[in-house]
């Protein structure tokens, strides 16, 4: 991190020959503020490690299959021989089952834990590109257009972040499943899809309502500048206004939200699925897996632990990947 | 002044009104079948299908329905169920067929828990957290400070499930240091009551007060830059009671509010502690009736605590505007 360089001088010190920095049709002049960012994020130590086990993670989920078939198992694939008559396993960490098997039915470990970082991503990842949408269009909207919009769409966000939302989530579950026949009509797979998408819509739902306030205070400062009145002047329609004009002004806010956003959906998913009104069986999930594994903690920790470790360090990567882009884009709020 | 507390109040309570609608509509009048749900299709039968529809007024129009709900809070009503009249009094929040109790009662017998949980958390985190915040606030830039927040931040990225159930297992369960989890009335028995929520307190509690510390430090920072603490310093007050009588009076208004929301949140059940280290509080109510799709049970608690985030919300923006004028003109 450095403070008090200031970024200009750049490229001085890249060609110590002239005064003038040599610019090529390629260089543009000066650097637009994601690009300071940017560069400032690549020189803080602890973002670059924090975004390597992010990454780590991503090629985990990306990789699941294909790692599960190098262990040559699979997360689906029972076997009742290998634990005891009381569900014990009867082996532990070998050539075949990298990181033993589960208690009861056997399933292994490894694939299962490789699997599990599939739901935490995949989740977290859309429920935060469809919160920042319709977030930033809420935003966008309510504060250029003021008025009516503004008030009715303001109200909504205050009702959004006034209700309960854990317990929403919870409620939610099972209305949406007596909605497509109740739970005992489901089979399992249709229980796990139904319930995937239900946390991906309820995380969605309550996660614009924070970005679509600071967007709106935002644009309320932002439509009065120059830009802005002499794009209207100029009979600029109001669309490309806001997405044109107003839009790149707001890359700090979106990418400092949706960064933030992300490992709080992490948390949510797991935590969700740990009390039971998350991802089911046969989807494998951390949290669901963990939830099964307090039962088994003092005879196998290992299968409450590989869990909990997956779930610790992604997210504990992503907050301080996040804290660290917010820093980057806004150096005010740094420590 | 009135005009600021009069538009707060309508807003508050067209909020409630909404939510009151919003439940109402998810509960009842989105394509579901609350009758079969609360039935359960394995041994449910025809007969009893048709009074529990009966007894919720199913078959009645929607909008009926609802007056007669929204009534029900106000006035109470009666439910018939295997023959037997019910009087469900006045704040009726609807009828629990799996438990044959009204929905009130329930929420009322497991209210104390979670209120009991939530004082003890309160009275943790306005003590730790915020005397270790105006601490670190105090010694700004120093080894202990930096080393203080970089540890906070650390800490509240742990996902609070993750640390409050590790604990449980492994200094509860396993390596028995601190008391299991267990709810006793306080008045039945105060001492075993308070062993039985200690560890609960410190797992919420110290989790949170990292929160807290951020927050009192950052409010603390900005006060403590401020001309009237100048002037207390060139009076030639000593630094102690500048910081905790000058700075921490004003340092503290953000810290409260922040707090306001985050009690009227965990009254509405402080789910994963409840869950966790098995109170039997209104979070666990929820799982519960999730389980046995108690319909009504959940809808009641859910309502209760939105109503009571919206009271709190309207409380802090009051108190607020109180201590602060300038909160009116927005």
């Amino acid at each position: 991190m450095s403070i008090g360089s200031p970024d200009s001088t750049v490229g001085i010190e890249d060609h110590p020959a002239s005064a003038e920095p040599v610019r090529t049709a390629a260089t543009p002049h000066g650097k637009s503020p994601s690009r300071i960012a940017f560069d400032r994020l690549r020189k803080d130590r602890i973002a670059m490690i924090c975004a390597s086990i992010v990454l780590f993670f991503i090629l985990i989920a990306i990789f699941a299959p294909l790692l599960a078939k190098l262990e040559g198992q699979d997360y689906s694939t029972f076997h009742t021989d290998l634990v005891d008559e009381y569900g014990y396993p009867t082996i532990g960490v070998n050539s075949a089952h990298w990181l033993g098997v589960e208690p009861k039915t056997g399933r292994d470990n490894f694939a299962r834990w490789v699997y599990g970082a599939r739901p935490s991503l995949i989740i977290a990842f859309l429920a935060t590109v469809v919160g920042t949408i319709i977030g930033v269009v809420m935003g966008l909207l309510a504060g250029f257009l003021g008025g009516w919009t503004d008030r009715v769409i303001s109200w909504v966000i205050d009702f959004v972040l006034s209700l309960p939302f854990l317990l929403f989530a919870i409620a939610l579950v099972p209305i949406v499943e007596s909605m497509r026949g109740g739970s005992f009509n489901l089979t399992p797979n249709e229980q796990a899809s139904i319930r995937f998408y239900v946390l991906i819509f309820v995380l969605s739902f309550f996660g614009w309502a924070g970005l679509a306030r600071i967007i709106r205070g935002e644009v309320l400062s932002l439509r009065e500048r120059e830009f802005v009145l002499a794009a209207k002047a100029i009979g600029v329609p109001t669309r490309q206004v806001l997405f044109k004009e107003l839009l790149p002004n707001l890359v700090a806010p979106i990418v400092i939200s949706a960064s933030l956003a992300v490992p709080s959906y992490v948390t949510a998913e797991a935590g969700l699925s740990f009390l039971g009104v998350g991802l089911v069986e046969p989807i494998p999930s951390w949290g669901q897996t963990i939830a099964v594994a307090t039962n088994w903690f003092k005879a196998d920790p290992l299968y409450l632990w590989l869990p909990v470790v997956g779930i610790t360090a992604l997210v504990l990567a992503l907050a301080l990947l996040g804290d660290a882009i917010r820093d980057a884009f806004d150096p005010k709020t740094r420590r | 002044m009135l005009y600021f507390v009069a538009r707060r109040l309508v807003s508050a309570l067209s909020v409630v009104l909404a939510t009151l609608i919003a439940t109402f509509a998810l509960f009842f009048v989105a394509p579901t079948d609350p009758a079969g749900a609360i039935c359960g299709d394995r041994n449910c039968t025809q007969q009893r299908y048709q009074e529990i529809k009966a007894n919720l007024h199913l078959d009645q129009p929607k909008v009926q329905q609802f007056a007669e709900y929204t009534a029900g809070i106000f006035t109470g009503r009666d439910f018939t169920t295997s023959g037997v009249k019910q009087h469900c009094a006045a704040p009726c929040l609807g009828f629990s067929f799996k438990n044959d109790r009204p929905v009130t009662d329930m929420i009322k017998s497991r209210f104390p828990v979670t209120l009991s949980l939530v004082l003890g958390y309160a009275v943790l985190v306005l003590t730790i957290g915020v005397f270790v915040g105006s601490m670190a606030a105090k010694r700004r830039g120093t080894l202990g400070d930096r080393a203080l927040m970089t540890s906070t931040l650390v800490v509240s990225s742990v996902p609070y499930y993750i640390v409050a159930l590790m604990v449980a297992l492994y200094l509860t369960v396993l390596y028995p240091i601190l008391p299991r989890g267990e709810w006793t009335p306080p008045s039945e028995n105060p001492g075993k009551w308070f062993a039985g929520m200690l560890t609960p307190w410190l797992v919420l509690g110290i989790y949170n007060c990292v929160q807290y510390a951020r927050y009192s430090r950052g409010s603390m920072v900005e006060t403590l830059s401020e001309d009237f603490i100048r002037t207390a310093r060139a009076k030639g007050l000593s630094d102690r009671v500048i910081t905790y009588k000058h700075a921490l009076r004003s340092g503290l208004i953000p810290v409260v509010t922040i707090f306001g929301l985050d009690i009227a949140a965990s009254l509405g059940g402080a789910i994963f502690t409840e869950r966790i280290f098995d109170l039997p509080g209104l979070g666990q109510l929820v799982l519960d009736s999730l389980n046995n799709y108690d319909l009504p049970v959940i809808m009641g608690t859910v309502l209760v605590a939105s109503v009571l985030i919206v009271v709190m919300n309207l409380l802090v923006d009051i108190g607020y505007s109180l201590i602060d004028p300038r909160v009116r003109l927005a």
